[in-house]
């Protein structure tokens, strides 16, 4: 099973396509669009609708299609300093 | 209204009368249990940039418990989002969370605050069971999970906020019922957390970056950790589960979280 989702930058709304097999995970993801994007080093979550899916969630658990749009957002860990 | 004057003495009002009571306003919000608040008892744990703006809305609201923990001295970097320290505070030798405490009591001299001197991982279930919510006010992610295991096996609500730069983020957790902060988190996490705690071979070395860090987001994330606070001590709705602040785009989005079946927190 191989699907093409969308995935969308949260910071600069930029997009990338991304082929997925069914046993990736969303942690896998992350790393391939944070790698793409040459993101800063950082925490990151995957957004699907209302929903953040947790890292260790693999595609085919999430029935995902083709054409769906996911979005990384940064995850805030700062506040104190 | 005149029915009142005919109820004995105690029901005399005067003109102006709601303007002496420091809390009629808040009274006037029907929903907010505001006994349930003056009661409550609540940890601030940092008392930096989240933690000031949290304690000044807590007292504020009308709190009147609280104690904040804090290991750090303040920084004249920090002058551009603490509203409760001052020029000079960087001399002064005294603790954040003892400077907090000092400025609180003078929002409203009726409050008991008390400063905590000391790291996260001095509270074990012990300590944060006499309380009945923990705002976490945190810098980073092994502290905050910490407080977040803990807390959530004492079943303590724990409000958790976070920020960078315009970016903010709010989770509400409430034992046993949400998923934790643990839950949310994947290998990007760990591996800040391996980042910041590097092992040389002979010593823990723990690498502490400069955030970027404002007060308008520190202030909205802070705000919306302190309504959340309210609303659960109130019997209200709080935010499921998480609420992402983008303060550039003006958005926020509240998103929806499971419990993760191997999260350890969950597990007892």
């Amino acid at each position: 099973m191989v699907v093409r989702v969308r995935i969308r930058n949260a910071e600069t709304g930029a997009t990338v396509d991304m082929e997925l097999e069914g046993e990736n995970s969303v942690e896998e993801i992350i790393e391939g669009v944070s790698a793409y994007w040459e993101k800063d080093p950082g925490a990151y979550v995957i957004r699907r609708g209302r929903r953040l899916l947790r890292g260790q969630q693999k595609v085919q658990d999430l029935d995902l299609t083709s054409s769906e749009e996911l979005e990384l957002i940064p995850d805030p860990e700062g506040g104190s300093r | 209204m005149l029915g009142k004057y005919f109820q004995g003495m105690e029901d005399v009002i005067r003109p102006g009368e709601p303007d002496l009571d420091r809390l009629d306003r808040t009274r006037r919000i029907g929903w907010v249990d505001l006994d349930a608040v003056q009661r409550s008892k609540i940890l601030v744990v940092g008392a930096g940039a989240l933690g000031n703006e949290v304690v000044k809305d807590l007292v504020l609201f009308g709190f009147k418990h609280l104690d904040v923990l804090d290991m750090d001295q303040v920084v004249r970097s920090n002058l551009n989002r603490c509203v409760l320290f001052r020029e000079g505070d960087q001399l002064s030798g005294k603790g954040k969370s003892d400077l907090v405490a000092e400025r609180a009591r003078m929002l409203n001299p009726d409050v008991e605050i008390k400063p905590l001197q000391g790291k996260v991982q001095s509270l074990g279930p012990k300590e944060l069971t006499s309380y009945d919510m923990v705002l976490g006010c945190l810098d980073n992610i092994a502290a905050r999970l910490h407080l977040n295991a803990n807390s959530y096996y004492s079943k303590v609500p724990y409000i958790d906020g976070g920020t960078d730069g315009f970016r903010g983020k709010v989770q509400v957790i409430i034992p046993p019922v949400t998923p934790c902060l643990q839950c949310t988190m994947n290998r990007s996490h760990f591996r800040v957390m391996e980042h910041r705690f590097s092992c040389t071979g002979q010593d823990t070395v723990f690498y502490q970056p400069k955030m970027a860090a404002e007060i308008t987001t520190t202030s909205v994330v802070a705000a919306i950790q302190v309504r959340e606070a309210v609303k659960s001590l109130s019997g209200m709705d709080v935010v499921q589960h998480v609420m992402y602040y983008d303060g550039l785009k003006g958005t926020s989005d509240v998103l929806l979280l499971e419990k993760d079946p191997g999260c350890p927190n969950h597990l007892v």
